[in-house]
């Protein structure tokens, strides 16, 4: 992000910052106020953790991470899918991606950024949480659907895949 | 007609000794069964009857799943890496069965593991030894059994057809989540088929497996999919039918009357002349089906006699005058009119050569 600041004119003759605001804060107010889909994101500390000189891979128990932190965020889930490992073979189901829209403002407000490769939790029951990992961290936001009529972007489209136990389940 | 070369061997040894094989310490003279193939033929009728035990399609599956569990299980973080112990088929719940132990929350079989598919069609087999030799499952003689119905010694022939050879393909997989426990498995592969087989073992026979191919199906390219290896080894178990079904036990001889017609002119046959043994000289007693596994001899002279050797013969005993020796005796002292009976049991496996007791005298 450039320290120099340019404002922003487009579409100034019927939308501007204070508009733009309002846009916002009644999504936010509707999002965080209404539907209130709370999800943990557990971010990895990539300089902590230990990883495999040539691979750089890590075991579950190398990955260091910051302290989780609670986010609000617009969820879909997509319908889990029913493969085998082996043609037919070895059969397993799991959810489909996890796909959440979240306010910039929000993850300011927050102080965290959510990356690739992080690892979010989602409490399906009281009992059952799942662990989704960041394959789409939907840094840019420059197009039309995630801008109000062009003037700025305001949300991530955040898509994340399940993740198995041998991988994160949770700290 | 020019002179033949002198250094033309004009007789052949028909029995070569071979030296330096660890099985054969005292060289391998072409007549006595090696104490090798003596071992294999023991594996093969281990608990169990003169005959060898079926082996049929779950017994090289089993073959195979033992060969992986001890052979090419790796171990990943100090743990031994989940193993599907059984071939999976197409009924879900018998997968499912299998999978329980090492499966997450939502039952799903949890990375890494190892599991072999069989591929369901079983080819006629390559191997070598096997393949196209004789038609018509004819029967062979495996082997001779003495019998005893409380009156008469009697001998059971039992025949079996030759094996028949069969290919199966299995799919070893591995799937898992790091290049690391890749390569550790690619590396306990590379090194168990480094000869390009290996061998598994079953009912007492060594069943060569061979590698041949390796791909790899992992999901890497879609990126909103959950990521992993998958790396397949495509294993051919060269393996052979034997059905018990098919083999078949006969009577063989029970008794011999042996008829000699002998000529009536008389002709007196001018005595070889005989060299000086010193009082030592050596004797063969050959057991054929005209003797039995039983000898009676009268011995007409004083001496020591010394077992010197057992040809296609297991064990023996020996009676003086009635009276028993202990078992496996080397040295024993006769005197003239001394009734000696020897009796032998011979090897499981019969090579076809005379069983014959080679006896060491030393006149006293």
């Amino acid at each position: 992000m450039s320290d120099k600041r340019v404002p922003i004119t487009r579409v100034n003759k019927f939308f501007g910052s204070e508009d733009f605001k309002l846009q916002e804060s009644l999504g936010m107010e509707y999002l965080h106020g209404n539907l209130n889909f709370t999800l943990v994101l557990f971010s990895v500390d990539i300089s902590k953790t230990k990883t495999d000189r040539v691979y750089g891979e890590a075991a579950p128990e190398e990955i260091r991470f910051y302290p989780p932190v609670e986010f609000k965020a617009l969820v879909n889930i997509a319908g889990p899918s029913n493969d085998s490992y082996a043609n037919g073979i070895m059969r397993y189901v799991e959810n489909g991606t996890l796909t959440l829209g979240v306010y910039i403002k929000h993850l300011k407000e927050l102080n965290i950024d959510i990356k690739y490769g992080d690892y979010i939790g989602y409490a399906e029951t009281e009992d059952m949480t799942r662990y989704f990992t960041v394959a789409n961290d939907g840094k840019i936001t420059s197009d039309n659907a995630h801008t109000i009529v062009g003037y700025k972007g305001f949300y991530r489209t955040i898509v994340c895949v399940p993740t198995s136990e041998d991988e994160f389940n949770g700290i | 007609m020019g002179k033949i070369n002198k250094k033309i061997k004009k007789t052949l040894n028909m029995y070569p000794v071979v030296s330096n094989q660890p099985h054969y310490p005292s060289g391998y003279d072409g007549r006595s069964t090696p104490k090798r193939r003596k071992q294999l033929a023991e594996f093969i009728s281990d608990d169990g009857t003169f005959l060898p035990k079926s082996v049929l399609h779950e017994d090289l599956d089993l073959g195979l799943l033992e060969f992986v569990k001890d052979r090419l299980r790796i171990t990943v973080n100090g743990k031994a890496i989940s193993f599907v112990d059984q071939i999976l088929t197409l009924q879900r719940w018998a997968e499912f069965a299998d999978t329980w132990s090492f499966s997450d929350k939502d039952l799903n079989p949890k990375i890494p593991f190892l599991v072999v598919v069989r591929q369901p069609d079983v080819q006629y087999g390559t191997n070598p030894a096997l393949i196209y030799t004789i038609p018509d499952r004819r029967t062979f003689h495996y082997s001779k059994v003495p019998t005893w119905d409380g009156q008469r010694k009697g001998m059971d022939l039992y025949k079996i057809p030759q094996p028949v050879p069969i290919d199966i393909t299995y799919d070893l997989k591995i799937v898992c989540n790091r290049m690391r426990e890749l390569n550790l498995f690619n590396k306990v592969i590379m090194q168990t088929f480094t000869s390009r087989q290996a061998y598994t073992f079953v009912k007492g026979h060594y069943i060569p497996i061979v590698l041949t191919n390796i791909s790899d199906e992992s999901q890497m390219s879609d990126l909103e999919k959950r990521k992993f290896y998958s790396q397949n080894y495509t294993l051919q178990l060269q393996g052979f039918l034997i059905d018990e079904e098919e083999f078949i036990v006969t009577p063989a001889i029970t008794r011999k009357i042996a008829l000699f017609e002998v000529g009536t002119k008389t002709r007196k046959k001018q005595m070889e002349p005989v060299g000086d043994n010193d009082g030592n000289f050596v004797e063969n007693i050959i057991f054929t089906l005209a003797t039995g596994l039983s000898i009676t001899k009268t011995f007409e002279y004083d001496a020591t006699i010394q077992i010197l050797e057992l040809k296609e013969i297991a064990s023996y005993t020996i009676s003086v005058n009635g009276t028993n020796l202990s078992n496996g005796i080397e040295q024993f002292y006769i005197t003239n009119g001394d009734v000696v009976v020897f009796t032998v049991c011979c090897l499981t496996v019969d090579s076809g050569y005379p069983k014959t007791l080679v006896l060491g005298t030393h006149l006293a």
